[in-house]
Formats: C-alpha cells, sequence, structure tokens
C-alpha cells in the first residue's frame, strides 16, 4: 500500500481549507480507507479542534521533526472512526519550526501504511504553504464564490503549476444558491472561467458546519446535511466514482422541490 | 557610501544615468557593475548620460556607448556643462539636449502621467525570464494571479491574462484569450504600440506613456476581439476590423 498524499490549500484565509481537511479525512475513513491527516499550520493549530481531539494531543508535528518522540506517538487515532489519525501542528512554535523536506520525510514514512494523507496548508504563500505543498501528490484548491478569494486561488494555483504539482484540482466552498440566482454572488462558472481547473466539487453554504465545526464531530457524518453529503461526493470522487455535481443551485423550498419532482426533473 | 556617484533612473524617455564627481575609470567599473547587477531592468533601454562639469573625450564617450551597448542598452544623448564634451559628444553624432525626441511620449503632460511613474521594464524581481533578443515572445498557458511577463520586444499570448497578471512589453502585446490583467505595451515608451485580445477587459491598460483603467461593468463572456491604440492622447478600444 502506498499513500497518496493530498494537500488541500487556498491561499486565502477562512474559506474553509481546515472543514475541508477534517470532512473529507473523516469521509474517506467511513469508506474504510486509512487515513491521515497532517495539520501542516503551525503556530495556528485547528484541526484537531475542528475533530474534536484537541484534549489528546501530547506530540506533534514539530516533535517528530525535531526527533523529540516518535511518529507513533504524535499520532492520534480518532475516537469514531478506526481507521483515521490526526498529527496535529504545533501550537507554540511557527512555520520555519518545519521544513519542506521535513514534510516530505514524514509523508514517505506513513505511505506504507495508509491509503491517504491529507496535509492541511496554512493560509497565505510563504514557508507553510511551501512545506504543505512539498510532499502532494495532488493539490485541492479551495476557493468561495468571492472575487478576493477566486484571486488568491488564481495565484496559489499558477505556484502550484510551478512546483510541477499541478493540475491542481477545485472546491468550492459555501456556495449560497439564493444569492447565485439573484446574481448577487459568483456562479460555478464565473469561478472556472478564471481557474479554468477541473472541478472536484461544490459545498453549499451550510450552518451545520460551524455546529459541527465547534462540536468538533465533521459534518459528513450527519446525514442530513447539504455540506455533509457534498463532502461525501467530493471523498468518492477522490476514491475514483463518477458521482454526479450535487444540485446546489437547486431551489430549496419543498414547494419549488415538488414541482422539480413533479416536472420529473 | 559610494552609490550616490551613478545614479540610474528611468523616465518616460529612457534611462538617464547621472555621474557624479571622482575618478573616471572607477565610475566606469561601478556603472558596469550597476548594470550587471539589474541587467534585466535595463535591457532594451535607451539611456541619456549626466556628466556634469567633468570633460569627456571622444574616446571615453565611445566606450560608454560601447559598454552599454554590451548590456543591449544604446546611448543617445550625453548632457554635460562642459564645451570639450559637448562637441566629443556631436562628432559622435549623439544629442547633447534632452528636450528633443520623443515628443509623442509627453503629449499634455499635465494629464497624461509620463512613462517616468510607470514601472518600467523589468522593475521587481519575480518576473519571467526571457530571451533578451527583441523580437516577439510566445507564451503558450493561462497567465495567473501574481504572474508577470516581461519582454523588450512583442508578447503574445495563447491563454487568458488573469487579474492580478502582468505584462511588460516593450513593443505590441497580443492575447488570444481573455485578457483581464494589467498589461503594459510599449513600455520602453513608444505610443505606437497597440494591445489586442479576444476579450480586452484589463485591469489597467497602459501604452507607452499613458494609462487607462478599465470603463468597469462585468465584460460578459461573449468574445468580441478588440485592439486598444493611442489616439490623440489618450488610449481608444475600438472592435476588431473597424476603422
Amino acid at each position: 500500500m502506498s499513500a497518496k498524499v493530498i494537500t488541500i490549500t487556498s491561499g486565502k484565509g477562512g474559506v474553509g481549507k481546515t472543514t475541508a481537511t477534517a470532512n473529507l479525512s473523516a469521509a474517506l475513513a467511513m469508506q474504510g480507507k486509512r487515513v491521515v491527516a497532517i495539520d501542516a499550520d503551525i503556530g495556528l493549530r485547528n484541526l484537531d479542534v475542528v475533530m474534536g481531539l484537541e484534549n489528546r494531543i501530547v506530540y506533534d508535528l514539530v516533535h517528530v521533526v525535531e526527533g523529540t518522540c516518535r511518529l507513533r506517538q504524535a499520532m492520534i487515532k480518532d475516537k469514531r472512526l478506526e481507521t483515521l489519525f490526526l498529527i496535529p501542528a504545533a501550537q507554540s512554535r511557527d512555520k520555519n519550526a518545519v521544513k519542506p523536506q521535513d514534510m516530505i520525510d514524514v509523508c514517505e514514512q506513513l505511505r506504507p501504511d495508509f491509503d491517504f494523507i491529507l496535509v492541511d496548508s496554512p493560509a497565505g504563500i510563504e514557508q507553510g504553504f511551501r512545506n504543505a505543498i512539498a510532499p502532494a501528490d495532488m493539490v485541492l484548491i479551495i476557493t468561495t464564490p468571492e472575487v478576493s478569494a477566486v484571486r488568491d486561488a488564481d495565484r496559489i494555483i499558477g505556484l502550484v503549476e510551478a512546483e510541477e504539482k499541478g493540475p491542481a484540482r477545485l472546491i468550492v466552498n459555501r456556495l449560497r444558491p439564493g444569492m447565485v440566482q439573484r446574481g448577487d454572488m459568483l456562479d460555478t462558472a464565473d469561478v472556472l472561467d478564471v481557474l479554468s481547473i477541473d472541478l472536484l466539487g461544490i459545498v453549499p453554504d451550510d450552518e451545520s458546519i460551524i455546529v459541527s465545526t465547534n462540536r468538533g464531530v465533521p459534518v459528513v457524518m450527519e446525514n442530513n446535511s447539504r455540506a455533509g453529503q457534498a463532502f461525501r461526493n467530493i471523498a468518492a470522487r477522490l476514491l475514483g466514482e463518477d458521482v454526479p455535481l450535487m444540485d446546489v443551485e437547486a431551489p430549496t423550498s419543498w414547494v419549488q422541490r415538488f414541482t422539480r419532482f413533479v416536472r420529473g426533473s | 557610501m559610494s552609490q550616490a556617484r551613478v545614479n540610474i533612473r528611468g523616465t518616460s524617455d529612457g534611462v538617464v544615468v547621472n555621474i557624479g564627481a571622482g575618478d573616471w575609470n572607477s565610475l566606469v567599473a561601478e556603472l558596469t557593475a550597476r548594470l550587471e547587477q539589474a541587467a534585466s531592468f535595463f535591457k532594451g533601454g535607451r539611456v541619456a548620460l549626466h556628466v556634469g562639469p567633468r570633460q569627456l573625450s571622444q574616446d571615453e564617450v565611445e566606450h560608454i556607448g560601447a559598454l552599454l551597448q554590451q548590456h543591449a542598452m544604446s546611448l543617445w544623448a550625453v548632457i554635460g556643462d562642459s564645451e570639450e564634451t559637448r562637441q566629443a559628444v556631436t562628432a559622435l553624432g549623439l544629442e547633447t539636449e534632452l528636450a528633443v525626441p520623443h515628443p509623442s511620449a509627453w503629449t499634455e503632460p499635465g494629464r497624461t502621467p509620463g512613462a517616468a511613474q510607470l514601472p518600467r521594464l523589468a522593475d521587481e524581481a519575480g518576473g519571467e525570464e526571457l530571451p533578451a533578443e527583441g523580437g516577439a515572445v510566445l507564451v503558450r498557458r493561462t497567465l495567473r494571479s501574481g504572474q508577470t511577463v516581461r519582454h523588450t520586444g512583442h508578447v503574445v499570448v495563447v491563454g487568458d491574462v488573469n487579474p492580478g497578471a502582468e505584462i511588460i512589453a516593450g513593443g505590441d502585446v497580443v492575447v488570444w484569450g481573455r485578457l483581464r490583467g494589467t498589461v503594459h505595451a510599449g513600455a520602453g515608451g513608444d505610443d505606437d504600440a497597440v494591445v489586442c485580445a479576444l476579450v480586452l477587459a484589463p485591469t489597467q491598460l497602459r501604452i507607452g506613456g499613458h494609462i487607462a483603467r478599465s470603463p468597469g461593468g462585468e465584460p460578459g463572456r461573449r468574445i468580441l476581439p478588440e485592439v486598444a491604440s493611442v489616439q490623440g492622447d489618450q488610449i481608444v478600444a475600438k472592435p476588431w476590423g473597424e476603422k
């Protein structure tokens, strides 16, 4: 077995890198895959919080890199999913505590025992980002349908291509169908028009994300969340399944849904 | 510090080099070093040399001319106070005054921000390395935010130029795709340069010493090839084929 290393990055902060990492890791593990999530956001760690594993941290990535502990000691097993592990970032250090080669070494050590290694990149284009993409076999770019996030995503795609890690694939996060319909938000076509890379999935804006993030339970574990469904679909696509894009731009009230049902669409 | 003795800056009329007082040979050595440091910055530039009261012989002026030639720059004027210098310069067929050439670069200086305020060819690090000679260069991919192409000749892009990307060309710019970034054609001061694109919607468009912002509004996805050029004292975009 040799794991595939997938780095999740965005350039801009706050667009959902950590949420996506936590959810895709969990969704892949729910399919029985062996998954490690690595938080590369050293100094501002929060993948552990989103995954609800904060209180179990003893050692972190910097300890591993500095040789304070063995790799296994820093791997925290998820509380629900048997095949999901987290390597947390250090909270007290900064990005320079780890070098790109360290990330490659850590991933090489993990590869034989896992199917997927997901790396949560920090925002920005500096050392932290360089660390995060160094080991990547595939890069997922997260953006929201906002001009500033798309601009940063475009920059990141350029950098990823320059590192010969491309072609990157795109996740459009926090789409609000109602706003798109009113013409108040960029739609997916607008985003793809600029970025011109493969679209891996669209995640609708969903309040349940905030609830689940605060509770430390990835939303993919909830059946009735649309965002959760979107992340499960993306995970399925990563596994090579051909899942059609979710119809997030569809009307959502039950009357409209009923109309659509009657029309047979 | 010795750096004040040789001062190099870009203006709308090319590069201006000021040479202060001091030993001629060491100043020339310093100029050489400065040119080498920033070779790509000055590439293709025309140079006006200010020498102050210094007396230069014809040989010395020729030497400087050759030195600049080596760095792909051309000496077109030497401005000095000394009569001897002026004679040497005139004998070589160079100008002794700045005011004459390129009148077009200064159309209504009050209104158009001369190219002096615009970034020159290769003014910051990180630009793409391109061949030194003129002619055209073909870029066959999408230029993304943060990516820059600089070239002393023409630039042709087969692909889009996204917002945040930048093209700085000494000559014309042709984009076979959507142009939504920033473009400077004729960046050496050439107002006759043109910019054309299948969809011409740049964030900012500069030709020679002229600058124009995009009129704003949603450019739409419809493909309407346009050509932008300087007409009178402003940049005008016209649909392709319209006279």
